[in-house]
């Protein structure tokens, strides 16, 4: 029938006309506003010294982190899919990251890590230190990173987790049961058939996860100040401070040209096609 | 049949979040129907107070259980105090000024917010209400929140900038300095002195123990253009690029290794200062006052050392504004008047404050709030006390800081050629008052 | 080494590094909310590690005096209203991406990715407006509104990501017998998509809850939780509140959602002995 044909326009349609609604259109109308207003030099603000820095230490971080991170969760989530004795628990535990909003995540690890705070008192008191490790200020901008990603990799890994073991949670047990009757081991279970059916997920996972990173701010802010710039802190602090809207808006886009580039990089190389259906 | 009861579950719970947020929105609507700005209103149902000051837990305790229900008591009006961040307010005055539809009656903000919004065109003239009578107000105040002769805020609270010191610092005092001279602020009490100070200090102590809030949203930045620069080259911006200037920036540079490296994460010094990872600390007293109030037999409040052109210091002040087309203005002057009347100004100096007029700088009890006010009064009172106020640029306030942060990264923690930097910063600083129409000499 | 003794080692191990993770996750957060009861001079004792008195009374002034219970009430609405909106809307989306090859399906895909990066901190102004306009300022409505447009994105994309995950097979099987597409995604999809759409959920609610600007800007009344103690955490004056205040807002933030956490993690391991055949 030919209105079946239009079956998935129609089923996106809502979602679509929701999102044009309240961010394309507001958000064109601000670009234009602000462009009109400002005559910036595009090329003036991607030579810009703490552009690049900032542009530099994004990606640094998302490299440090994510691969971690993703392979973290994926050996926590197979491990969490058999079934243990307390694995109800250790989900419950390993799941409460989530909650935490980036700002309070900063706080805590900044308690932690500053130099009287809860990891230095605990060494110099056992004796392995003398004075504390210093993890913030500007010439400790290393240890500062470290901080960073020790923090995010402590927050972040929980929805990165949840994600994947939703996944595998999905994959239908016939498949693995037909596996056994062929007497497959454990190793190629996991290498021919769960991983396979997991791209889909690790699509979806890996694509948010770094359009995150591509945002991080409110944990380098509470960590690190500006010592390491980041493209969100920059891009909010050009708004909000320097009240240089074009410059600001530069930085986002960028932000989102980055997202879809490696958006884009992801849909081609993770492709899972034999699951759909083709009109 | 778990599916069903999970859809009608979920149905129901959109029913009713539907019906509460409905019910939500028709309180609200009644009291911001009354759109027209007219003055023949009886008593309003409620004055919303929208604040980036006093926030602190404690701070916003005072407020709420102590001042507005004496407010109320006298004029039968409900007051709503909301506390917001400086963005959060811009924007939603912004969008209701735009739009035609404020509900907001009354604004509070530290005196270069204040003036942001005002340049922003957001803030009514006062000039036209009923005379404020038996007090005086710092008429340099005044004077601030002034623009093209129209009075856009008025003072509400005054604050300054000082220094605090853990008197266990007092024990590793430097030779030629004593502990009188910090407190009374004589002229011992010089920056080569507090070199001196902070060196030994980090060398018998074996850390640095001077800190800075130079955080991302710390105050240091005063203390570069509103305290070394006044101190070093008699002006803020004026002699920026001068040789004195380069003699203040080695200073700096001198004087930061017996800094605490931690200085740049930090957003007020308050903490540290209670966790003693520092002993001698500046900041604004906003920040530091409840610090005080928490271990007040510890700490001293003293006023900044002198450089070889004065005492260079900021003085600023919470500013209490109007927003253009408030739904309530007259009752809200109700309020601008009761907040800065003497009697009420004075309990405001109880819990640690500093008034904006002067009637109320007599009284001063003991414990926390006397040592704050002391140490103020100290600072003001020295023959060379160097008083600045922040220049006000309105919306290029931030850009302006940025010079003189951007020049300190630069110059003290990256050791990049002196002279260039000051070249170019001074550039963008000019360039910077131009764009804001600055006229007259510069600061 | 006998199997009985190499089994017992295997499970030890394991048994060690489930304890180590968990540990690893719970230990900051118990740090945290040992700050937020401490007593203001045990917590400022450089000697002490762990404090040694405790005080509720961090938590009350946060609780009562900063009116968080009314604020908590205003955020468990306004989570539930924006999963309920973003999952009408989005889990269509999902399932229409997921199924069906249709031109233009990638470029859709890669907007939306593309919509989702821009903080609403920059188009706040104009945003604003138009909730005025719309009569939604000040309202709960509006705020869950304001967070439906943050979620969809991503209740798209893992709803998306799920349904890829259901082989289509199951789906004609139904159709095969009398069910029509819908009937057959009521009754099979959706309750295999259980643990997606179960962290979707998870996640909505946690988004929703911890939005700070936009609930902070659209509402002065009833406002949500972090709208009323957030400000503590950030801000101008934000320096200048005691770390334990901090703390204690933090840890009131917390425990509700963890609460809500408790109740979805059922649907995130499907149940034993789903049985199709």
């Amino acid at each position: 029938m030919k209105w079946k044909s239009f079956l998935p326009y129609f089923l996106i349609l809502p979602a679509l006309a929701y999102l044009v609604f309240f961010i394309a259109y507001p958000l064109t109308q601000s670009f234009i506003l602000i462009f009109k207003e400002s005559d910036i030099q595009v090329l003036k603000v991607l030579t810009d010294r703490n552009f690049l820095m900032a542009l530099k230490y994004t990606l640094a971080l998302a490299v440090a982190i994510i691969p971690i991170q993703v392979a973290l969760a994926l050996i926590l989530a197979v491990i969490m899919n058999k079934g243990f004795k307390g694995r109800d628990l250790a989900l419950y535990a390993l799941i409460i990251p989530l909650i935490i909003s980036d700002v309070a995540g900063g706080l805590i690890w900044y308690s932690i890590l500053a130099p009287y705070g809860f990891l230095n008192k605990v060494l110099i008191n056992i004796g392995i230190l003398d004075s504390p490790i210093y993890f913030f200020g500007y010439q400790f901008r290393n240890m500062e990173f470290l901080a960073i990603v020790l923090a995010e990799l402590w927050r972040l890994t929980a929805p990165v987790f949840v994600m994947i073991l939703a996944g595998l949670q999905m994959i239908s047990k016939d498949y693995i049961e037909a596996a056994e009757v062929f007497g497959a081991t454990y190793w190629i279970k996991l290498r021919r058939i769960i991983f396979p059916l997991l791209k889909p997920t690790l699509q979806t996972v890996l694509l948010i996860r770094t359009i995150w990173s591509m945002q991080i701010f409110g944990i380098v802010w509470v960590l690190a100040g500006r010592d390491i710039p980041v493209l969100a802190g920059e891009a909010y602090y050009q708004m909000t401070e320097l009240k240089n809207y074009g410059v600001a808006s530069i930085y986002v886009l960028v932000i989102a040209t980055l997202s879809i580039l490696l958006g884009a990089l992801y849909l081609k190389f993770l492709k899972a096609e034999y699951l759909e259906v083709k009109t | 049949m778990k599916r069903a009861v999970l859809s009608l579950f979920l149905i129901g719970v959109l029913a009713f979040a539907v019906v509460a947020s409905g019910c939500v929105s028709k309180e609200e609507t009644t009291p911001t129907t009354s759109e027209q700005p007219t003055e023949t209103e009886t008593t309003p149902a409620k004055l919303i107070w929208v604040s980036s000051q006093l926030n602190p837990p404690e701070e916003r305790a005072f407020v709420e259980e102590v001042i507005l229900p004496l407010f109320k008591k006298e004029t039968g009006i409900d007051v709503e105090f909301v506390p917001m961040s400086h963005d959060q307010i811009l924007t939603r005055l912004k969008a209701e000024v735009e739009s035609g539809k404020v509900t907001i009656d009354l604004v509070t903000e530290g005196e270069v917010a204040m003036r942001e919004l005002a340049e922003a065109g957001l803030l009514m003239n006062l000039d036209g209400m009923p005379a404020l009578t038996g007090r005086t107000f710092i008429p340099k105040f005044v004077e601030y929140g002034k623009m093209n002769g129209n009075q856009k805020f008025l003072p509400f609270l005054s604050g300054t900038y000082i220094m605090i010191i853990n008197k266990k610092a007092f024990d590793y005092l430097p030779d030629g300095l004593t502990k009188e001279d910090v407190i009374k602020g004589t002229d011992k009490w010089t920056y080569d002195a507090f070199l001196a100070w902070a060196k030994k200090l980090k060398e018998e102590t074996g850390s640095p123990k001077v800190g800075f809030p130079a955080g991302v949203k710390g105050l240091f930045v005063r203390f570069l253009h509103g305290f070394m620069y006044p101190a070093f080259t008699g002006s803020q911006v004026k002699n920026f690029d001068s040789p004195e200037a380069v003699q203040m920036w080695e200073y700096l540079k001198e004087l930061w290794p017996y800094v605490h490296p931690a200085s740049t994460t930090w957003d007020a010094i308050g903490e540290p200062m209670l966790r003693e990872e520092v002993w001698i600390g500046w900041d604004h007293i906003a920040r530091f006052k409840d610090a005080l109030f928490e271990k007040p037999d510890q700490f001293v409040v003293v006023p900044v050392p002198a450089g070889p052109k004065g005492r260079g210091f900021i003085a600023g002040f919470v500013g209490v504004g109007i927003p253009k087309g408030a739904p309530h203005s007259e009752a809200a002057w109700k309020l601008v008047d009761f907040l800065t009347r003497p009697d009420i100004q004075v309990k405001f100096v109880e819990r640690g404050f500093l008034p904006a007029v002067k009637e109320a700088s007599e009284a001063l009890p003991e414990g926390p709030a006397k040592i704050l006010a002391t140490g103020v009064t100290n600072q003001l009172t020295t023959p060379d006390a160097l008083n600045v106020l922040i220049p006000g640029l309105g919306e290029k306030g931030g850009a302006f800081k940025d010079v003189y942060r951007e020049s300190f990264k630069r110059i003290v923690l990256e050791n990049e050629d002196m002279n260039k930097v000051l070249k170019e910063e001074a550039e963008r600083l000019r360039a910077l008052f131009k764009e804001a129409g600055w006229s007259g000499e510069l600061p | 080494m006998s199997e009985e003794i190499k089994r017992k080692l295997k499970q030890t191990i394991f048994y060690t590094l489930i304890f180590i993770v968990v540990s690893w996750v719970l230990i900051p957060l118990i740090i945290s909310a040992l700050y937020a009861f401490a007593s203001s001079s045990e917590y400022y004792n450089p000697n002490r590690i762990i404090p040694h008195s405790f005080t509720v009374s961090h938590i009350k002034t946060v609780l009562i005096t900063l009116g968080a219970l009314k604020g908590i009430k205003n955020s468990i609405l306004v989570a539930l209203l924006t999963i309920t909106i973003s999952f009408i809307l989005g889990v269509p989306a999902g399932y229409s991406l997921a199924k069906f090859v249709f031109p233009l399906r990638d470029s859709i895909k890669l907007s939306i990715v593309g919509l989702k990066v821009f903080p609403l901190a920059i188009m706040a102004v104009p945003l604003v407006k138009l909730y005025i306009r719309l009569r939604l300022i000040d309202t709960l409505l509006g705020v869950a509104l304001a967070h439906t447009v943050i979620a969809l994105p991503y209740v798209i994309f893992i709803t998306s990501s799920i349904f890829v995950g259901i082989p289509k097979e199951y789906e004609e099987a139904a159709m095969v017998f009398g069910l029509t597409r819908f009937g057959s995604f009521l009754r099979i999809t959706l309750p295999l998509a259980l643990p997606g759409l179960a962290a979707a959920a998870m996640f909505t609610f946690v988004m929703s809850w911890n939005e700070v600007f936009m609930a902070a800007v659209l509402t002065l009344h009833n406002r949500t939780l972090p709208a009323q103690i957030l400000s503590l955490l950030a801000g101008a004056t934000g320096g200048a509140t005691p770390a334990y205040y901090k703390f204690a807002a933090a840890f009131i933030m917390i425990l509700p959602a963890m609460l809500f956490v408790f109740f979805a993690r059922k649907y995130l391991i499907t149940m034993w002995g789903i049985s199709l055949k």
